[in-house]
């Protein structure tokens, strides 16, 4: 069953996706991703994961490597109290679902969960509890319901996968 | 109802009225990429199975991040890139020219009223010159060349009132460091800043830079000052005296004091005095908000009487080529070299960890650069403190931060 990786506020693209590493592959950035705050998170990331964020999560950088490595990783869906707008908009653009909580959360680090994106909910298994979020709006979710922005683009150019 | 300069340029793009909180499909007037995100760029580009380019603007290649390249891997992203642009009729500065943000100002390729988009975050620093910048993804930008258009949201404005003129030893640093003290590192999210100083109020070009360019640590999306220079195009987008902003904030210039951003973020500002005392291993100067000739000289006038305190490094980075060669002419990197300061050529360097001055585990940095993030310049033990060019300066000299208004 999936299980959550909780993070507080202000957690910036440095951390997701250090600097130092960027002119390389894809798969050698993964492996350096929350070094500076959580070392061991990439080996312990599991594929269908999420991650539970405080507020203004990815600040900094337009990198978009800062989503890419997370989903490589496995994540499947990020919530946060809040975002930073490029990070935002480059998970959508990638494909990685993403979401702002509703209310409050009481979910902790290594509960398991299970989730419907669609329907904006988490359900904490460990807890019994529920956590709402509310999906992207506007050309973010016409984006998001094409697959991300290259499928929705080679849709616009008449082209199609 | 009036309109915000973001809601007129936007009109602008849109050909018709739009207001804060529409969206817009629209193409900007200038695309600039990097050397470390756009091979991400041309990866997108290739899955959209490499279409001729429909975007009319122009687009402007610039490598600067990784340069000169440190290993074969960062070479190949340039090789690469300059492949890409020499096939496509996309114009690639010369390499070593130096860092976007301030090269494309200097060069005219950024002029006032435009609206320009970039690979990078800092892209925010065409505020300075009159025009609203803003970064996009790797992805957005291969979407936007393959189809002509990308989509934005009109931003809610916050204005920010300057009144007065600032005091010896503060600079444009320390506006924006004060302002994201007040409003934190994400008051201004998804916002365009509106900067409005008042008629006697000055504020040259290399102190907009400053503040320009640190407006995404507050989150915003955009910001635009008023130009030294006004054309037409920035008259278009000039804010109506009835304009609707989202909030406003009121700054008396001449009460704003030297400032230190702590770490782990912009937004831990401290008075200088407060944190005077901490010793520092190195002192890096230079980057896309501050590796001025305004910075070079404030840096020189502590460094022509004091030498760099024994087991300091202190890296001075020239931001473009053509500061370099001013600074050259003026005597300041003589100035720099007898100090014992090592100076190295136009590149974005260890400002983001890349190479030229990255730290080391436990090492304490003081920078005239934009973000102290944990892990920004190297090891994640390592920490940054932000400051102006003078305070950085002072600090190489006295092994420890000093405020420069007690010691100078
Ligand atoms: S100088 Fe630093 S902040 Fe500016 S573009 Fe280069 S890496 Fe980014």
């Amino acid at each position: 069953m999936p299980k959550a990786f909780v993070f507080g506020d202000d957690i910036d693209t440095d951390v997701i996706a250090p600097g130092g590493y960027l002119h390389l592959s894809i798969d050698q950035v993964k492996m350096h991703s929350m070094e500076a705050i959580f070392p061991d998170f990439p080996k312990m990331v599991e594929k269908g994961d999420i991650l539970v964020a405080g507020k203004n999560f990815g600040s900094g950088s337009s990198r978009e490597q800062a989503p890419v490595v997370l989903m490589e990783l496995g994540i499947s869906l990020v919530v946060a109290k809040g975002f930073a707008r490029l990070f935002f908009r480059n998970a959508v653009n990638v494909g990685l679902s993403i979401g702002t909580i509703i209310g409050s959360t009481d979910i902790a680090q290594g509960d398991l969960v299970s989730y419907d994106v669609a329907g904006g909910e988490i359900r904490n298994v460990s807890k019994g509890t529920v956590t709402r979020f509310s999906p992207p709006q506007g050309a973010l979710n016409d984006i998001l319901n094409e697959g991300g922005i290259v499928p929705y683009t080679l849709k616009k150019l008449g082209r199609s996968k | 109802m009036g309109k915000t300069s973001i809601e007129k340029l936007f009109s602008r793009l849109a050909g018709h009225g739009v207001k804060a909180g529409d969206f817009i499909w629209a193409a900007p007037d200038l695309v600039y990429v990097h050397d470390v995100l756009g091979p991400m760029m041309l990866s997108s580009y290739k899955k959209l199975g490499n279409p001729k380019i429909n975007y009319t603007g122009k687009v402007i290649f610039v490598y600067d991040h990784i340069f000169p390249p440190k290993d074969s891997a960062s070479a190949n992203n340039i090789r690469n890139m300059l492949g890409f642009a020499s096939g496509n009729n996309i114009e690639s500065i010369p390499m070593g020219e130096g860092i976007e943000h301030t090269l494309l100002i200097e060069r005219g390729a950024i002029e006032p009223g435009m609206f320009v988009v970039g690979s990078d975050s800092h892209t925010v620093t065409a505020g300075a010159n009159g025009a609203f910048g803003a970064g996009l993804g790797s992805t957005d930008l291969a979407c936007l060349l393959a189809s002509g258009t990308t989509w934005f949201m009109v931003p809610e404005t916050m204005v920010i009132n300057m009144t007065g003129n600032l005091p010896r030893f503060s600079t444009g640093k320390d506006v924006i460091l004060n302002i994201i003290s007040k409003i934190g590192v994400d008051g201004a999210n998804y916002m365009s800043m509106e900067f409005h100083p008042s008629s006697d109020t000055r504020l040259q070009l290399d102190d907009r830079l400053a503040i320009a360019n640190m407006t995404v640590e507050a989150g915003a999306k955009t910001c635009i000052l008023p130009p030294d220079r006004r054309t037409d195009a920035y008259d278009s987008i000039i804010w109506d005296e009835d304009a609707v902003y989202r909030s406003s904030l009121d700054l008396n210039m001449s009460e704003i004091r030297p400032s230190v951003a702590v770490p782990y973020s912009p937004g831990n500002v401290k008075d200088v005095r407060d944190v005077a005392g901490t010793k520092v291993d190195q002192v890096y100067l230079g980057n896309c908000s501050n590796g001025t000739f305004s910075d070079l000289q404030q840096a020189a006038e502590v460094f022509r009487k004091n030498p760099v305190h024994e087991g300091v490094t202190a890296i001075i980075v020239p931001a473009t080529r053509k500061i370099y060669a001013r600074a050259l002419d003026a005597g300041l990197i003589k100035t720099f070299i007898d100090a014992g300061c090592t100076v190295s050529p136009p590149t974005c360097g260890a400002c983001a960890g890349l190479h030229m001055g990255v730290l080391a585990r436990d090492e304490v940095c003081i920078s005239n650069t934009n973000r102290n993030f944990r892990g920004r310049m190297g090891d994640p033990g390592s920490m940054v403190y932000l400051a102006n060019s003078y305070v950085a300066a002072a600090a190489a000299v006295e092994g420890k931060i000093v405020d420069p208004t007690e010691v100078f």
